[in-house]
């Protein structure tokens, strides 16, 4: 214990704050990731079927509308509320986020990523208040008519509250676009257009500002740049190339994908996801659009129509003569900009991604810590782990009842199968030895045990004598 | 040994209302030895309503138990057949009840090796089942110690 060095101490024991903001950020991405495949399907179908898309198809084109407004923020807050509360979050984020989707007349991205976890957090809280307090017999009852009227107040606010506040977006953003064009300095746009892109307000922008003031100046000057302000597709193709090269696991792997249908499909949402998990990315859109504009002001260029969806190849179609290289660097300037600032910000975020798992091995001295077990034989030893088991520990909550009376059957079927060589104990959870190769544990003690054992094989158990699973770890062991 | 132990401690019951009920008749002969106290008792009930019916180790057995906060006195146990199950939550039907009270957490091993030796083997798990008396319960217990 003397020799523990202090050097793993400090950076175990400091990070608790810059844990707890990563760990809000974390959040974020965890409820986005596990649902961009969703997004990528709903890219390709889009791409492909809308009427401006590849192939046009009306039939199938029918799907594109449903499944932005529905199944993507439906996954959203499905997942925000099942990371607060497990399964019956996920029903109460669900039906939070139908009261959003009903109540507004945009895609509720970001509403559903508040509904859900909020879901999740309510239903949660209400299971504390009344633990202990159910008559027995009356559980299921209780258990589905709280999710049933808790959710149902939840849709009625959420329905209510959800239409004013759009509507005042709307207002605000109307409003703001239309003193930034009054002062002529056009860059300043994208620090309205960026954020109300990914709020998906940008039907409201494009369609409701800047496409008549583009139609109007095209009548006079043949083109116009405000057709491009908000649709240049450089800024998103910058953020998805910075992931690809800088972003975490999935995101990594996804984003050239998201590239494809974005760029060259025009389906902007595609990278919305990206910026939702990292907020902050949004400077490099912003950053990114800015350069842009600046660009294409600067070369007098513009497109003579709205390039809808806003591809690379749209975007090459509607260039008059003449602003061919405008809009080429406007593009490719943006590209740059926007991924320059968001390989930063990722790079910056880099460390406190890195504390992910710093966070699981701070856990994990905590436990070492509270069983007085010395933390130089923390080098783990997975490489026995299902080769050469030694020590199979039985957990359960007083380490003397249910876990005991588990290891001692246990003990007797291997001296039956002549299993020698095993080390089989009990514990309380939180005395488990660290060097178990396999816990058993009562199901209803997983969740409790898995906190303080991320990493360890455990075997989860609805009996502790006669088991099908004990039974399959005796075969195991055997063979 | 755990023949010893349960010597005057088994209960019959045709029925109890509720599996709160079922730990409660259970523990009644240990209560009234003065080798637990109600402290205990609702441990052992809180340990359900907190963590779930873990306590049900095997089908049709539920072996209710705590730590020992000062509940328990002496090492004991105690035992419930109930001629009618009784639902512990999960809908787990629970026709036996083994109260373990633990002193420490090692005085009461070679107990519970007797009673697993004894739910181990089906044949007598059988019997315990259908035992209608204390004295054919003890013999079958006597049996496999």
């Amino acid at each position: 214990m003397l020799t523990e060095t202090p050097v793993t101490q400090n950076s175990k024991s400091s990070p608790s704050i810059r844990a707890r903001i990563q760990a809000g950020g974390g959040f974020l991405t965890n409820m986005v990731l596990p649902n961009i495949g969703a997004f990528i399907a709903w890219g390709i179908l889009t791409a492909l079927f809308i009427p401006t898309g590849w192939i046009p198809n009306e039939t199938l084109g029918s799907m594109v509308g449903p499944s932005i407004t529905y199944l993507l923020p439906l996954l959203l807050a499905i997942t925000g509320g099942k990371m607060v509360a497990g399964q019956r979050g996920a029903v109460m984020g669900a039906i939070g986020a139908m009261g959003l989707i009903v109540g507004s007349d945009i895609p509720m991205f970001l509403g559903a990523m508040i509904i859900g976890p909020l879901g999740g957090l309510l239903i949660k809280k209400f299971d504390r208040l009344i633990e202990n307090k159910i008559p027995a017999g009356f559980e299921m009852v209780i258990n589905n008519f709280s999710i049933g009227i808790l959710g149902f107040l939840l849709m009625l606010v959420s329905f209510s509250f959800i239409g004013p506040v759009i509507e005042s977006a709307n207002q605000f953003v109307t409003s703001a676009i239309e003193a930034l064009v009054a002062t002529g300095f056009l860059p300043l746009l994208s620090l309205i257009n960026e954020p109300a892109k990914v709020l998906f307000l940008n039907n409201v922008i494009d369609q409701g500002i800047y496409y008549p003031l583009g139609m109007q100046q095209t009548l006079e000057a043949g083109k116009s740049i405000y057709f491009t302000v908000a649709s240049n597709p450089g800024p998103g193709l910058g953020l998805l190339l910075a992931f690809t090269f800088f972003g975490k696991k999935v995101s990594r792997r996804t984003a050239p994908g998201a590239i494809i249908i974005h760029f060259f499909g025009g389906i902007h949402e595609l990278y919305f996801p990206y910026v939702l998990m990292k907020p902050l990315t949004i400077l490099g859109m912003i950053a990114g659009g800015m350069s842009g504009i600046a660009t294409i002001q600067l070369f007098g260029a513009g497109l003579v129509a709205g390039p809808s969806p806003g591809s690379i190849f749209a975007y090459l179609a509607l260039t008059p003569n003449g602003s061919f290289t405008g809009i080429i660097l406007g593009v490719i300037v943006a590209t740059i900009v926007s991924f320059i600032v968001t390989s930063i910000i990722l790079k910056l975020d880099k460390k406190p991604e890195v504390e992910e798992e710093l966070t699981n091995s701070i856990e994990k001295s905590k436990a070492m810590k509270s069983e007085g077990k010395n933390i130089l034989n923390s080098s783990e030893d997975v490489s026995n782990q299902s080769s050469g088991v030694e020590k199979i520990s039985f957990a359960c909550d007083a380490g003397a009842g249910s876990s005991a009376m588990g290891a001692t059957t246990f003990r007797k079927k291997l001296q039956k199968e002549n299993i020698n060589g095993i080390e089989v104990k009990h514990y309380r959870i939180e005395d488990v030895p660290k060097d178990s190769d396999i816990i058993v544990v009562h199901k209803n003690l997983l969740d409790r045990t898995k906190m303080s054992f991320a990493d360890k094989k455990i075997i989860s158990i609805e009996n502790y004598i006669g088991d099908p699973k004990l039974e399959d770890l005796i075969n195991e062991l055997k063979g | 040994m755990l023949s010893k132990h349960l010597e005057s401690n088994v209960v019959f019951s045709k029925r109890v209302s509720s599996w709160e009920e079922a730990i409660k008749v259970a523990s009644e002969p240990l209560l009234n030895k003065d080798f637990i106290n109600q402290s205990y008792v609702r441990d052992m009930i809180e340990n359900v309503h907190k963590y779930g019916p873990y306590i049900v180790i095997m089908p049709g057995v539920a072996m209710p138990h705590a730590r020992n906060e000062g509940g328990v006195i002496k090492t004991g146990i105690s035992f419930l057949k109930l001629d009618t199950p009784v639902l512990f939550p999960e809908e787990k039907e629970v026709g036996i009840v083994i109260v373990l009270a633990a002193e420490d957490s090692s005085g009461h091993m070679d107990l519970l090796s007797d009673l697993s030796s004894l739910l181990i083997e089906e044949d007598i798990k059988y019997k315990l089942e259908n035992a209608q008396s204390e004295e054919e319960i003890i013999n079958l217990i006597k049996m496999v110690e």
